[in-house]
């Protein structure tokens, strides 16, 4: 209690917090468990969501208080594209990669044989798949499915499509799916491949129906992809709350940055109250032993998710800039760089980081912007700060 | 919207609810309102290969469908067969409705509400289905007539310095060509260009 009482008293104590059945809900959920929403005066509710858009409208229309969000969503949101316009911001990410792309036994044998090896490198199977593509010229197209339009699963894949010379408008279909729907589509043969978070890579794995391409972190080291997301009008009359409720977070994802709690967490995870799955989905990503082809052995990726660490709470605005220059890609225009700037400067709240980072007595960035494409191995921003790796595959 | 006349046949739906007893309250309360229910399908059953196969002319969805997400990324890929789309919930989220369709979420129905009303709410999401649709229609529109006009431009000022001519008659024999060969001017510019950049190419110029 002795945290809660130093800050400011919370203008409301119950919170309605919204969120989609998915590893890297973890946040989320452990931070119900490992009773920090209670540390800080909060009695937070938790709503399982079934899809991207029926949280983005509980969350506009009031019948939620905040929510775990797609990163590019409260830009989305914000400039409008996809159903509804609301000034949402952010102002903790709860989460760093997460993703993977997955696709047919079929078509992973044929990028084999086009000289792909994912665990080598996603650039090895983007390659392969371009040229397997060129090779059979005019044949059906594939069709991928992501999760949402306005997502990094759409990114990602787009960006691994590119890297193997196709055009993802052209050269395949993308189409979009619930992710709850992923495997089974996959399974009869109306998807050729998907990109999405986990469990449903793995989930594919163990059946045997999918062998994974690429994880998320292979395309993109370190990219944002989680983060808690309010409206402007709600932060404004509940600022002391919302403060709560980051460091509640912060605290949790904090205590899921350690390995060794991971195994914890997907034993809860897999309650039915949250996920409702075996924990044999949600234990390769969490111990960072993932899993890329059934029968094959663990592939060491201790960042498949990151929580906690490399700055991972941190809404750099620089990702939030990348991330509305690829939905202008998305939908066909290029967004003006004043627009993006200041969209993002309203949505990616650093200042809202930086107080409660304060509050914990944890360092944080001086700066809002940070190189992309830079960075092989973990390295210093400034005394204290550690980020991770922060290659893509558009370098 | 007074006097319109009735569609010469019923709208043709499809409805996606997992929840079969609302389900089929509301493809009751459809039926009564005079459209045709192609079918009631659960999310999970393919949805898009569902929409291809029975071309509907309206998808009513229940406002919790995990298929939500499938629908209106629809309306963002232009190249995907886009249909309007009415959403529905619980009677008990009437203040949810108002605040949904205040913020210009596409036209949300309660399931209790009067046949009259359904329809209503239908045609009001076809009408701003059609004016979006108009929209994206006419911009294809423009921006074909704008490449078309680049190209005819193009293949006059070939024309002139290769053939050595003024303007209009370059223009003249481009129009003389499209209307014996049948075809529009645009494509026959096309045509022109292909012919006389590769000629240049060769250094022949005798087209």
């Amino acid at each position: 209690m002795s945290e809660s009482r130093r800050l400011p008293p919370g203008e409301k104590d119950i919170v309605q917090l919204g969120y989609l059945r998915l590893t890297d809900s973890a946040p989320v959920i452990m931070a119900r468990e490992l009773g920090l929403y209670a540390r800080y005066g909060l009695d937070v509710v938790l709503h399982k969501e079934v899809s991207w858009a029926n949280l983005r409208d509980k969350l506009v229309t009031g019948g939620l208080d905040a929510a775990q969000m797609l990163a590019p969503l409260p830009l989305a949101m914000s400039l409008g594209v996809g159903g509804i316009r609301a000034d949402v911001i952010t102002g903790l990410a709860l989460s760093l990669n997460g993703n993977a792309i997955t696709v047919s036994p079929a078509l992973s044998a044929a990028i084999e044989a086009c000289g792909g090896d994912a665990v080598a490198s996603a650039r090895s199977t983007a390659e392969a798949l371009g040229s397997w593509i060129r090779a059979r010229g005019s044949a059906d197209q594939l069709t991928f499915a992501s999760a949402h339009s306005f997502s990094c699963h759409t990114f990602l894949l787009r960006l691994w499509l590119q890297a193997g010379g196709l055009d993802p408008q052209r050269d395949v279909q993308i189409i979009v799916l619930p992710p709850e729907q992923m495997v089974d589509s996959l399974a009869r043969g109306i998807i050729d491949g998907f990109c999405v978070g986990e469990p449903w890579n793995s989930m594919a794995v163990q059946y045997g129906v999918g062998t994974v391409q690429a994880s998320g972190y292979q395309i993109w080291n370190n990219g944002i992809e989680k983060v808690l997301g309010v409206l402007e009008s709600w932060h404004q009359r509940f600022p002391a709350t919302h403060l709560r409720l980051r460091l509640a977070l912060m605290e949790s994802c904090r205590w899921l940055a350690d390995l060794s709690n991971r195994e914890e967490a997907a034993a809860v995870l897999a309650l039915p109250d949250y996920l409702d799955t075996p924990v044999e989905f949600l234990s390769p990503s969490l111990s960072g032993q993932f899993l890329y082809a059934k029968g094959q052995q663990p592939v060491d990726m201790p960042h498949f998710h990151v929580f906690g660490r490399f700055q991972a709470g941190f809404p750099w605005r620089s990702h939030g800039e990348w991330l509305l220059e690829q939905t202008g890609a998305l939908l066909g225009r290029s967004l003006p760089a004043e627009r993006i700037k200041s969209l993002v400067q309203q949505s990616y709240r650093t200042d809202l980081y930086r107080e409660a980072a304060r509050h914990l007595g944890i360092p944080c960035p001086s700066g809002d912007y940070k190189p992309i494409n830079q960075h092989h191995e973990v390295w210093e921003y400034a005394p204290g700060i550690e980020l991770g790796p922060d290659m893509s595959l558009s370098s | 919207m007074p006097n319109r006349p009735e569609p010469a046949r019923a709208l043709r739906l499809i409805l996606v609810d997992d929840d079969r007893v609302r389900a089929a309250a509301v493809e009751l309360n459809l039926a009564h309102a005079g459209f045709e229910v192609l079918s009631v399908i659960p999310t999970g059953s393919g949805l898009l290969y569902q929409m291809a196969q029975q071309e509907p002319d309206v998808v009513i969805v229940a406002l919790d469908s995990p298929d939500r997400d499938v629908l209106e990324s629809l309306s963002i890929a232009s190249s995907h067969n886009a249909r309007p789309v009415v959403m529905f919930s619980e009677a008990g989220d009437q203040g949810f409705i108002a605040d949904a369709i205040r913020a210009g979420v596409t036209a949300y129905q309660a399931e209790d509400i009067s046949p009259p009303r359904v329809r209503a709410a239908i045609d009001v999401a076809i009408a701003q289905f059609s004016a979006f649709n108009a929209i994206r229609l006419e911009l294809d529109e423009t921006r074909r007539q704008l490449s078309e006009r680049k190209q005819v431009e193009k293949a006059k000022g070939l024309l002139m310095s290769i053939h050595k001519v003024a303007e209009d008659e370059a223009f003249s024999t481009l129009r003389k060509l499209a209307m014996d060969k049948n075809k529009t001017l645009g494509e026959t510019a096309i045509d022109v260009i292909a012919i006389l950049e590769a000629s240049k190419r060769k250094g022949d110029v005798n087209v």
